[in-house]
């Protein structure tokens, strides 16, 4: 198959970018892959594209270079065709409406992959017949604004599925949306085995990483490690990251004496190797729309202590089993959850090892098969490029349709699996 | 979804040479040693990893090592602590034969060994090498070789002292010890401070009343492990994977009424991560 993703900018640095560029290098191995950004800022990607991987702009930003588009006057009229109510509205404009609706019509590729919601109105609108539309959703329904919702519903019917990061989030699209013969899946994120070798867990360090942003809760884990230290003063916890927390949470550390056990390490880049120094993983979050930080851990070989806070911690973590959910919010069953693990080596040990394993269904391998099923099922109940294609209103929503029973049976079996192991 | 920086040179079990050849792979084992993995552009010839000190003239100083193929088609170089590295900034360089050399970029720096070490007791010599990124994203080694060494711990702060738990290496500790605050710019104001011994571990006591009183300024700390006859050894904080302590290892000031007015007195490290103490002026009645 011919894959083609369309992205905002891959030549800088995101989690979206990311696992755009995992999977599509994953994709790579048995398919030919192009990930189109619409704006190029830079000569070079920042992340390298795997072999294989052709990366090309529709619109260069890169300053001080004879191909600047940023100063041409349709750049500076606003877009009509990507939504105004999109968080990325501003950077979007009559120019990009017209480059990306040209891409759009003269795609050569058998899927097109939109990876946000601007861009999957774009694809719903304006793909030229054949190609099946597959739009992602990064993010999570309930953070869309409801005018986003509703020019969304408008536009989704004319795409042939729709993935998001969590069965959660699937759910809330299937119950919200009403997408007549959309398909609409659940495929976590990818995250590739870590080049390094997994932690040990000799190392007294609980370690968490995220941006020092109030969703994450670290306020809360600190308060929650100052319970841990009155009852294990030998373990210590980083905090990886930057944000405008920082000095807040510096404060707070400070007025509860945690000098010595707490530390604001900063970003880190890359972090595999900050993971490999702990022996247990903390997640405070009051939201994870996925809950990337989680699956790195895991592959490090860290069981993970998180909230279960929506959407993604749940469907990642078998409580119990490979790591351990604790209520939202509340610093006592986070201390307790840290304090599980740290005073019973066996248990931590055990659970290191199952998320070690649990996590391997998150390679960018295993994930690339979900979307190479998925995209050859569409593709074989369509491609309405044919003389034909006259019908494909009807013709398509029926391909999603039925493709729907199909994964619906499949879904319904993972999710009294998943169940049974969370018991 | 997380927003953390992520990995620079993405999965690189599949990436091309070209790429990889310019970024190292850096581990470190814990007796100090680093090994350095880069890709194998193929060019024929010997190839060598080149340590250059940073400010040390011309010519400067530097350390060649052999890169030889590894089993995973990679090119490596040892570096093991036994040979000797001053005390500074070593940039990383590559040189293939007959080509000039060229400065690497980190790859995934594995510095586990290197948390909570402990040198074993005997080592006439701490010899520390902490490989990092410079914010022009090339790679560094900072390397730190004292002997003897006077390693600080867990530093606690209360309204009267701060006191500054450590372990010595390579020179015994008396009980005659005790610590200098040394003015950093009037070397010849030297505060005198008591220190309590356990063993090769110290605890030094440390009265804000001493330093807050002098005003505004900045003391640099050092043990005298055997009181006035024996060595000097400066405080500082190695024995980590840390390569720069001053922003993640920050302490509370404490504020205090002096004849100069309203101070504030805490410690830090330094860029080279020593330990030191400010007093510093504070604003009118923030909280007292």
């Amino acid at each position: 198959m011919h894959i083609s993703f369309l992205i905002h900018n891959a030549y800088g640095i995101g989690g979206t970018i990311r696992t755009t560029y995992n999977l599509a290098g994953a994709l790579a191995q048995q398919h030919d892959v192009e990930i189109v950004s619409v704006f190029r800022h830079r000569d070079e990607p920042v992340f390298t594209p795997a072999e294989g991987v052709r990366v090309r702009h529709l619109v260069d930003l890169r300053e001080d270079t004879p191909g600047y588009e940023g100063d041409d006057p349709e750049h500076a009229r606003r877009a009509r065709t990507f939504p105004r109510a999109e968080g990325r509205y501003e950077q979007y404009s009559a120019l990009t409406d017209r480059r990306i609706a040209g891409h759009l019509a003269t795609l050569e590729s058998d899927v097109v992959v939109g990876t946000r919601p601007g861009l999957n109105v774009h694809l719903a609108l304006e793909t030229r017949r054949g190609p099946v539309r597959v739009g992602q959703e990064h993010l999570t329904l309930d953070s869309h604004s409801s005018a986003l919702r509703t020019r969304l519903r408008g536009v989704y019917p004319r795409l042939d599925a729709l993935t998001t990061t969590t069965e959660a989030d699937a759910g809330a699209y299937r119950r919200k949306m009403r997408l007549p013969g959309v398909h609409i899946q659940a495929v976590p994120n990818p995250v590739p085995e870590p080049g390094i070798e997994p932690a040990d867990g000799s190392h007294k360090w609980v370690v968490a990483a995220g941006r020092l942003v109030p969703v994450k809760r670290y306020d809360l884990l600190i308060r929650a490690f100052d319970k841990v230290r009155a009852q294990r003063p030998d373990w210590r916890l980083r905090i990886y990251g930057g944000g405008k927390q920082k000095e807040a949470l510096r404060a707070l550390i400070d007025e509860l004496g945690l000098y010595n056990h707490v530390y604001l390490m900063g970003p880190a880049n890359p972090i595999e190797p900050e993971w490999a120094k702990g022996s247990i993983a903390a997640v405070t979050s009051s939201l994870e729309s996925f809950g990337m930080t989680i699956v790195e851990a895991m592959r490090c070989g860290l069981p993970v202590v998180s909230t279960d806070c929506p959407h993604g911690p749940g469907e990642i973590i078998a409580n119990g089993v490979d790591g351990r959910l604790v209520e939202v919010g509340n610093a006592d069953a986070i201390a307790e959850g840290l304090l599980e693990l740290i005073n019973n080596d066996e248990l931590r040990q055990q659970m290191a090892h199952a998320a070690l394993e649990d996590s391997q269904r998150f390679d960018p391998a295993r994930i690339a098969e979900r979307y190479e099923a998925m995209f050859a099922a569409l593709a074989g109940r369509g491609g309405g490029a044919g003389p034909g294609s006259r019908m494909r209103g009807s013709l398509h929503r029926a391909r999603g349709a039925l493709l729907g029973g199909a994964y619906a049976v499949r879904d319904a079996g993972r999710a009294a699996l998943s169940k049974g192991r969370t018991a | 979804m997380t927003t953390l920086a992520p990995t620079p040179a993405g999965d690189r079990h599949s990436q091309a040479d070209d790429v990889t050849a310019d970024r190292a792979d850096c581990q470190a084992d814990s007796a100090g040693g680093l090994t350095f993995d880069i890709g194998d552009p193929g060019t024929p010839g010997p190839a060598h990893l080149v340590l250059r000190r940073r400010d040390s003239g011309h010519p400067a100083e530097e350390v060649r090592l052999p890169l030889t193929p590894a089993a995973d088609g990679r090119l490596r170089a040892a570096l093991p602590s036994s040979v000797r590295l001053a005390e500074g900034r070593w940039d990383v360089h590559v040189q293939h034969a007959g080509e000039e050399s060229h400065r690497l970029a980190p790859g995934v720096n594995d510095l586990r060994s290197l948390v909570d070490r402990v040198p074993d007791g005997t080592g006439e010599q701490i010899a520390v090498r902490i490989p990092y990124a410079t914010k022009h994203g090339n790679l560094t080694v900072r390397s730190w070789l004292r002997s003897p060494h006077a390693e600080a711990g867990e530093i606690l702060i209360s309204e009267a002292s701060i006191d500054i738990r450590g372990r010595v290496y390579g020179t015994p500790l008396t009980p005659d010890a005790y610590a200098e605050a040394v003015s950093r710019t009037e070397p010849h104001r030297v505060q005198r401070s008591r220190v309590t011994v356990d063993g090769a571990d110290f605890t030094v006591i440390l009265h804000y009343g001493l330093l807050a009183d002098a005003g505004p300024g900045r003391w640099n700390l050092w043990l005298r492990p055997a009181g006035e006859s024996g060595p000097r050894v400066r405080i500082a904080r190695l024995l980590d994977d840390v390569p720069d302590k001053k922003a993640i290892f920050t302490y509370p000031f404490v504020r205090s009424e002096t004849r100069h007015g309203t101070v504030e007195t805490g410690p830090y490290y330094t860029l080279d991560n020593d330990l030191s103490v400010h007093v510093r002026a504070a604003g009118p009645g923030k909280d007292s």
